[in-house]
């Protein structure tokens, strides 16, 4: 199974339609990444159906790197119960 | 520029300071007052202090049936009754608003008026307008009014220019009518026509003493009323401005030097020059008891004070609705419309669109806590939620909010923007890549709704087959 990490980059580059290999955790979705304000909730809606989550509209739209969302995915699914490969 | 004297340290607080004391979302914004007003007359400080309007009894009076009528095709008699039950509900028991009046030259005038009264309303009272001739008192005695209003202009536009004819005359015409209607037994209300273009000191003072003399001979249910008819909206709210375009002036020398009590004070006021509604309003604060309005400011050129407005106005002056059912005006603007008679969306109160937020960014408070965007309940007091139009300034937020709108959610089932998602793109989209330069319909969004949130759909409406 592929890893959260994996998974986040590969729904990242799928909404954003940027190049998969180009994107380092360290990236930030608006400024590295060109993500706007739709894309932005789009984003978080695609990782909730991806990881089968539900995300806080205020904390996960607060969250700025492509890091901090597997980090906050990570949370999230230990804490809704859902396995994950980390 | 040297520093301020007066340092303005912030006050952290723990809990929003919301200043609920004046805005008490289940009302207007309450107008509250924190000292007298300051008006230099004949140059010496006259103090006015605006606390009295709590306990005055202000009033509204109606012209939709004779100014309001002068701006639009005629109204049936069957609308004119319609209007007038629905008036009488707005205003409530206490009778705030107070009075209407009718021509009288036409069958269907006088028919109007029979129809009104035999609803058996105590307000609006219904009372008479003619011109200032005497014969017409045959008019206002048959129809058995009690009072009626006279045309009586007093500046030297309409003396000379109109008239034809010079002050002296005039004014014995005008004392003659007011004795042929205390001869009839009727109360004359003398309407002073474009009293803010008149020599008050050399026409004005003078005639309004001689009604005052003239009442003195009378009984109180008969003594002249005074309406001050600011017929070309030059009137000016503001201290320090010179008469006649003074309303704090006006009032003040007919009360305090012509002796015309509050109760006989009337304003009536043009929207000529964007004023209306605040002049209205400025009369009462200097001491004029009633306002003269129209429903939806409906009059002679550009209009007269809005009837709607006075009424919030009356309710932020009185810290209370006093009996009023401000979801009337709701009702009396869709039946306007209902017959033919336009307002504009962005009108205030009654406009299709007057509490719809297009932006993005103020859909997003709205979603939040619609007091962030909204006058006040608008709900509770117009029967009207606010509502967001969407654009492509909308945004998510503003898609969401037109979906809980619509669905209906409340509480906790109210959803976020990331449950909308699908709509938002296609409403995007819609601008961005086909090109689109108009909002996007209610019909439209719903048809989407079913196909793009097909579990919400399902859930709140049902089966999501056309």
């Amino acid at each position: 199974m592929a890893t959260v990490e994996e998974r986040v980059k590969a729904v990242t580059a799928r909404v954003l339609g940027v190049d998969l290999a180009g994107i380092k955790l360290q990236d930030e979705f608006r400024a590295d990444l060109g993500a706007e304000s739709i894309q932005s909730v789009e984003l978080v809606a695609n990782f909730e159906e991806e990881f089968g989550i539900e995300m806080d509209e205020d904390e996960a739209l607060s969250v700025e790197t492509v890091g901090g969302a597997v980090e906050y995915i990570v949370k999230l699914c230990r804490e809704q119960g859902i396995e994950v490969e980390t | 520029m040297s520093r301020p004297s007066k340092p303005h340290p912030l006050v952290e607080v723990d809990e929003p300071n919301l200043l609920e004391d004046t805005f008490d979302y289940s009302l207007p914004p309450l107008i509250r007052f924190d000292g007298p007003i300051v008006e230099y007359i004949d140059g010496q400080p006259v103090q006015f202090d605006p606390k009295e309007l709590a306990s005055r009894d202000i009033h509204i009076t109606d012209t939709t049936f004779r100014d309001g009528q002068q701006a639009c095709p005629p109204y049936s008699v069957d609308q004119m009754v319609h209007i007038y039950d629905l008036m009488a509900r707005l205003g409530g028991p206490n009778g705030v608003v107070r009075q209407t009046e009718f021509f009288l030259y036409t069958k269907n005038d006088r028919e109007a008026l029979d129809r009104c009264r035999a609803l058996g309303h105590d307000y609006p009272q219904c009372t008479g307008w003619i011109r200032a001739d005497k014969g017409d008192f045959r008019l206002v005695k048959a129809a058995g009014l009690n009072e009626t209003g006279m045309l009586t202009s007093c500046s030297d536009y309409h003396i000379f220019y109109k008239l034809k004819s010079d002050r002296k005359r005039i004014l014995e015409r005008y004392c003659q009518v007011v004795d042929a209607a205390f001869e009839a037994g009727v109360r004359p209300r003398c309407h002073l026509e474009d009293v803010t273009r008149a020599d008050i000191d050399g026409f004005v003072l003078p005639f309004v003493d001689r009604l005052m003399e003239m009442s003195e001979q009378v009984p109180e249910h008969l003594t002249v009323k005074i309406r001050l008819c600011d017929t070309m909206g030059f009137g000016i709210s503001y201290p320090g401005v010179e008469l006649p375009r003074s309303i704090p002036k006006l009032i003040y020398k007919l009360r305090h030097e012509c002796g015309v009590p509050a109760d006989r004070l009337e304003w009536h006021g043009h929207n000529d020059f964007h004023k209306v509604h605040v002049n209205g309003a400025t009369a009462w604060l200097y001491g004029c008891d009633a306002v003269n309005t129209t429903l939806f400011g409906f009059g002679e050129r550009t209009g007269n004070p809005p009837m709607e407005a006075a009424v919030f106005e009356y309710i932020a002056l009185k810290g209370d609705l006093c009996g009023i059912d401000t979801t009337a005006i709701t009702e009396l603007a869709d039946y306007m419309r209902s017959i033919g008679l336009p307002i504009p969306a962005n009108y205030p109160f009654v406009g299709r669109h007057f509490n719809t937020t297009r932006a993005g960014i103020h859909a997003g408070g709205l979603r939040q806590d619609e007091r962030i965007y909204n006058i006040f309940d608008t709900t509770a007091l117009l029967g009207r939620p606010p509502r967001v139009a969407i654009t492509d300034k909308s945004g998510a937020d503003g898609v969401a909010l037109w979906v809980n709108e619509f669905f209906g959610l409340k509480g906790d089932e109210r959803v976020n923007k990331i449950k909308v998602h699908a709509l938002a793109r296609w409403v995007l989209d819609q601008y961005e890549v086909n090109g689109r330069l108009t909002a996007i319909s209610d019909e439209e969004l719903e048809a989407k709704a079913r196909e793009l949130l097909p579990e919400l759909w399902q859930k709140y409406k049902g089966s999501t087959q056309a």
